[in-house]
């Protein structure tokens, strides 16, 4: 009927109570469970809350429950008669959460302020102030005053704790006497807002108190601090612990796995983590060792079940249309929505709603819908959003927006977008095309497919407009100059191309070796070149002489070689042959070819 | 000796964005110092007065910071509930805030517990301010009204119901004590006279108004809401002067710099723009890591405070000016000064080439810090040498380490259309000279290869752009037959292909 809320609260107290588990439910209404049966002991609900229960707290001695509510009451109850046996305004707020103190005498709650109740009286003993937001959690940290000299009324000089919404600092608090400062003694921050606290209560004055914080963020902060009076700066954590899926080579990297819960052992030395989703918890006993300031557990929990949220998001669903039906989509006016009317595939739910006459259940629609994701592929639905992202981005000139829709490799994609753009943004589009065609052509090549597609669609409009040629001039002309090249690059590369298939063809001579036939070649090589022009040869020494220069002037410092300077030429040729010394016609086969051919060009 | 001729550097329009007067006034700032704060930053506000500190109003709290200090001078947190805009008086002595609870507040800088408390609203109070008499405060609510406060009685004057929806944003003129404007997400901005006890001009926005600005001298009204920026003429009866449509999200916060001269706008789209007040046009634009919900310039716009909706606050100072001078030399009235004539220094190139080594001029430029910075400077070199037709020797006789210094270069440039002519040349000597020795080194093999992939890609590009050059022509060929002369002179030799084609 209402949703229903947790908040447990342990089932201490009285002896033939042991067994009962309290829920507290959004409506109000709190329900006792036998654990033992099974089943449900009770409910307490008449004079009770009439909005959402917050906590519950069971008193150690009277079996009395505690419990708090948005409605900003706080009840105390007679669990065996099941009646309201206190009702009183605990905040001008809901109040979140209830605290009894370690003799069972005084209350502690938290809404707006915290408040110290007598709960003898219900009157209030104390009131603490300081937290900006409403007080979210609360816990009593020790169960004897720090100096044991005064004598012990059951309350003054103890310690607690309270954490705040939206809040990442923990404040501990120390009860009083009447006329001393009533802010918090210390605090400790933690990175993001409390969700789950546990400690260790302190016994004796040397003992410390641990604090184990698990926060939003999945991280869990360990403290460990003497509690011993006013500390003026927020305590860091001594010890953080994360966990982390195992990154598998370069695709998967690690990536958090949050941690819920986190409560000790009654050791005090380990830790019992809860983490991975809500829905499948996995629970760990992790000893504790105080001297890492940071942990990071590696966990896998891939084989664990877990809702997939992103790949829910992702899919897009059409719906199903009526054909009368009009469909007025946000955007920007003139431009249309690439929803289509329903295809081939919802017809059988057509004739269904023909057929059955009545409306078709919500499940056959969804289930509908969903034969129609399988069909429809993804380009109807990115063309639909590329041009209004393309439009905002060249409005607001936003370069990340504009990169995303620019560098999309799909043809298609790009004609539909660029059908698809209203008429005036038409120039600053060819404007960012012209800032863009500039770079590498890697990412140029795609600019051009933008720009013909642009101009091929929008020819008729284009040449309509008056102040075309100053427009466009620009471009055209960045254009014509990157042309320019055209010939002297298609040469280049034409001898680029020789040279790598000399360079492949070498390596693969290399490997497999067939001697006999190697020698006719060269030969026929030889008289090839004798044939040709004396300007070659010219050429030849020419350059042969340059580098015989060159090197002689880096040789004198170096003292390497002592060869004749004329034989040097030469000498490069027979470096090749050195090192592979059985085939020496072919090096020089694949030595003279490209020369020839390439001064033939 | 003296005769010798630096090689002419030289120097390529950069492409691209222009570097105007404003990108380089507002690139001028440090990097950012971000402060964490409790909440989102609905509000910050500079004191008018000397030391220009700011209020930054962020959930329940307000922080006074001090122009460098990293962390609050001063807390108001007597606040039950969220504030919203905590706005300094003229003389900087007192600040005043609405509560989300419906209550205005006023404190004294230095005092910590609120001097006047105005209650009366039933909602929210998201705008309040300080009139130009400095004795009363405007405010304006969730509960559609509009309200003014006397300050010594802490008695409400007027109140005004002529909004129908929640009031947003209000501002009170800094020329008449008895105007003020308030912008509602009823669409309209209202302007009242608490003379007349009605308001006396009202325009259309058209969107939920969520700021509005009055020029100092009062006479433009600027409002922002929905993805518009639009100004008003207050003086011709609210007539609308332009509307600017630059931001692709909602537009939160408006701010003037202090010369008036330009406009800033920050919007949720991470964004904030500088608009110049003469031509209204986009002028400069800062990104940031987050939605923008308020946004202040100090005095003489010594720094930008932005306020995001994460809660990190972002405050930029300007750059100190360098200050340069030197003490000038005391010097005595009859002292006639005489400049030495500069001796002026070769670069290193230079004297290299100047002594005719061709190698080692070309060494030095093709060192990686010269080759990335200023790949210019190697390209002037390789053309110098190219002229004096040594190039050749030059580039022969290196090592494997050296001839991948010189491919690598290639690479990087050879793409670049005003290098290109004189790279290929120089590629084309390359791979004449070493063709000898190709397949020694695998290093330099593969380079060759990466060269090769290079410029298969940019004849695939270029023979792209050669077709588009072709569908421009028809363009362009349409344009010509209607007007009938020749418009391109520039482009007119571009081509001659078109003209067979149009005869």
């Amino acid at each position: 009927e209402s949703p229903q809320r947790k908040r447990k609260s342990e089932a201490v107290g009285m002896s033939n109570q042991t067994d009962l588990l309290a829920l507290g439910t959004a409506v109000g209404s709190i329900l006792l469970y036998s654990t033992v049966k099974g089943e449900l002991h009770s409910k307490l609900i008449s004079g009770g809350h009439d909005n959402r229960v917050n906590c519950i707290q069971w008193h150690q001695d009277s079996g009395c429950l505690y419990s708090c509510s948005d409605d900003k009451h706080i009840v105390e109850w007679n669990v065996q008669t099941c009646k309201v046996k206190c009702k009183w305004k605990g905040d001008n707020s809901s109040v979140s959460s209830l605290c009894i103190s370690p003799d069972g005498k005084m209350l502690l709650s938290a809404g707006r302020t915290i408040k110290l109740w007598v709960l003898e009286t219900k009157e209030v003993y104390r009131h603490f102030t300081g937290h900006a937001t409403p007080v979210s959690s609360l816990m009593f940290t020790t169960i004897r005053p720090p100096n044991e000299s005064q004598p012990f009324d059951g309350i003054t000089g103890l310690y607690f704790l309270s954490g705040a919404v939206h809040d990442r600092l923990l404040n501990v608090w120390q009860v009083r006497s009447e006329n001393k400062e009533k802010s918090a003694v210390m605090s400790f921050t933690v990175t993001d807002e409390p969700v789950y606290i546990d400690l260790t209560l302190s016994e004796n004055k040397e003992e410390p108190v641990k604090l184990a914080v698990v926060c939003r963020d999945g991280q869990v902060h360990l403290f460990e601090h003497i509690l011993n009076g006013y500390c003026k700066k927020p305590l860091t954590s001594n010890c953080t612990i994360q966990i982390a899926t195992p990154g598998k080579g370069k695709k998967s990297t690690p990536k958090p796995i949050p941690i819920l819960a986190a409560g000790f052992c009654s050791d005090k030395m380990s830790l019992l983590l809860v983490y991975g989703s809500w829905f499948q918890p996995t629970i760990e006993r992790v000893a504790l060792n105080s001297r890492e300031p940071h942990m990071c557990l590696v966990r896998d929990i891939s084989n664990c079940w877990a809702p997939k949220v992103e790949t829910a998001i992702t899919k897009v669903r059409t719906p199903v249309m009526n054909s009368e039906a009009k469909v007025l989509v946000p955007g920007i006016p003139g431009h249309h929505a690439a929803i289509k009317p329903a295809p081939p595939q919802t017809e059988q739910v057509e004739t269904k709603r023909k057929s059955g006459g009545n409306e078709v259940s919500i499940e056959e629609r969804l289930g509908a819908m969903d034969i129609d994701t399988h069909k429809k592929g993804k380009e109807d639905l990115q063309t639909n959003s590329f041009p209004v992202l393309l439009t905002q981005g060249l409005e607001s000139n936003d370069f990340e927006i504009l990169n995303k829709v620019l560098q999309t490799r799909n043809v298609n994609l790009i004609k539909k977008t660029v059908l698809r753009m209203p008429l005036h943004t038409i120039i600053p589009l060819l404007q960012e095309l012209t800032k863009r065609l500039q770079g590498h052509p890697n990412s140029a090549v795609l600019m051009v497919q933008w720009l013909k597609c642009v101009l091929t669609v929008h020819a008729s409009y284009l040449s309509t407009l008056p102040d075309l040629v100053p427009q466009l001039g620009t471009l055209y002309q960045l254009m014509e100059s990157r042309v320019k090249t055209f010939q002297k690059l298609s040469h280049l590369h034409g001898k680029l191309i020789l040279l790598i298939t000399q360079v492949t063809a070498s390596e693969k001579t290399k490997g497999a070796t067939s001697p006999g036939q190697k020698a006719k070649l060269v030969y026929e090589e030889e008289s090839s070149e004798e044939e040709s022009d004396d300007e070659i040869a010219d050429k030849d020494s020419e350059d042969n002489w340059d580098e015989d220069e060159e090197e002689s002037e880096s040789e004198k410092d170096e003292d390497v070689e002592e060869e004749d300077e004329d034989a040097e030429g030469k000498d490069e040729e027979n470096g090749e042959d050195r090192d592979t010394a059985s085939e020496k016609e072919l090096n020089g086969d694949s030595d003279l070819d490209p020369e020839n051919e390439s001064e033939e060009e | 000796m003296a005769g010798y001729k630096p090689v002419a550097i030289q120097t390529y329009p950069i492409l691209g964005e222009k570097i105007t007067q404003d990108t380089l006034y507002w690139n001028n700032y440090k990097t950012p110092v971000q402060i964490k704060e409790f909440g989102a930053v609905s509000k910050v506000d500079f004191s008018p007065q000397p030391p220009y500190n700011y209020a930054v109003t962020a959930s329940s709290r307000i922080h006074i910071y001090g122009r460098y200090s990293q962390e609050p001078i001063k807390t108001f947190s007597r606040f039950k509930d969220t504030a919203y805009c905590a706005t300094f008086r003229q003389d900087g002595r007192l600040l005043v805030a609405g509560s989300e609870d419906g209550g205005v507040q006023l404190f004294d800088i230095s005092g910590r517990a609120p001097l006047r408390q105005f209650e009366g609203h039933t909602k929210a109070v998201h705008t309040v301010d300080f009139t130009a008499d400095k004795y009363h405060v405007v405010s304006g609510a969730d509960d559609y009204t509009v309200k003014l406060w006397d300050i010594p009685n802490s008695k409400e004057i007027l109140t005004f119901k002529e909004h129908s929806d929640y009031v947003r944003c209000g501002c009170a003129s800094k020329l008449n004590p008895d105007l003020f404007i308030t912008g509602s997400y009823d669409h309209t901005v209202k302007m009242f006279d608490a003379r007349t006890s009605e308001s006396v001009l009202c325009v259309e926005h058209g969107q939920p108004v969520e700021s509005v600005l009055l020029f100092p001298s009062g006479g433009l009204l600027v409002s922002a809401g929905g993805r518009y920026v639009k100004v008003w003429d207050m003086l011709k009866g609210g007539q609308l002067l332009v509307s600017l449509k630059n931001h692709h999200k909602t537009v939160t916060c408006l701010c003037l710099s202090s010369s008036g001269q330009r406009l800033l706008s920050g919007s949720l789209d991470r964004k904030v723009k500088v608009y110049s007040t003469t031509s209204y046009k986009v002028v400069h634009s800062f990104d940031y890591a987050a939605s923008i919900l308020s946004l202040a310039l100090a005095h003489e716009d010594e720094t930008i405070v932005v306020g995001m909706t994460n809660g990190i606050l972002s405050v930029k100072h300007r750059k100190s000016e360098a200050k340069k001078e030197s003490l000038p030399r005391r010097r005595r009235p009859d002292d006639i000064l005489i400049n030495r004539p500069a001796k002026k220094h070769l670069e290193l190139y230079d004297r290299d080439l100047k002594h005719f080594r061709i190698s080692k001029a070309l060494d030095r430029v093709l060192d990686p810090s010269c080759t990335i910075k200023t790949p210019e400077i190697t390209v002037s070199i390789i053309k110098e040498l190219n002229r004096r037709g040594v190039l050749a020797n030059a580039l022969a006789g290196r090592d494997e380490k050296e001839i991948s210094h010189v491919l690598n270069f290639l690479i990087r440039n050879l793409s670049q259309p005003r290098f290109a002519p004189v790279l290929i040349n120089a590629a084309e000597i390359i791979i004449d000279i070493y063709l000898p020795v190709i397949g020694q080194s695998p290093v330099v093999d593969k380079k060759f290869l990466v060269l090769q992939g290079l410029v298969e890609k940019e004849i695939d590009y270029q023979r792209e752009l050669l077709e588009t050059l072709g569908m421009m022509d028809m363009l362009f060929a349409t344009m010509r037959r209607k007007e009938g002369t020749s418009v391109l002179e520039h482009t007119s030799d571009g081509f001659p292909e078109n003209k067979k084609i149009e005869s």
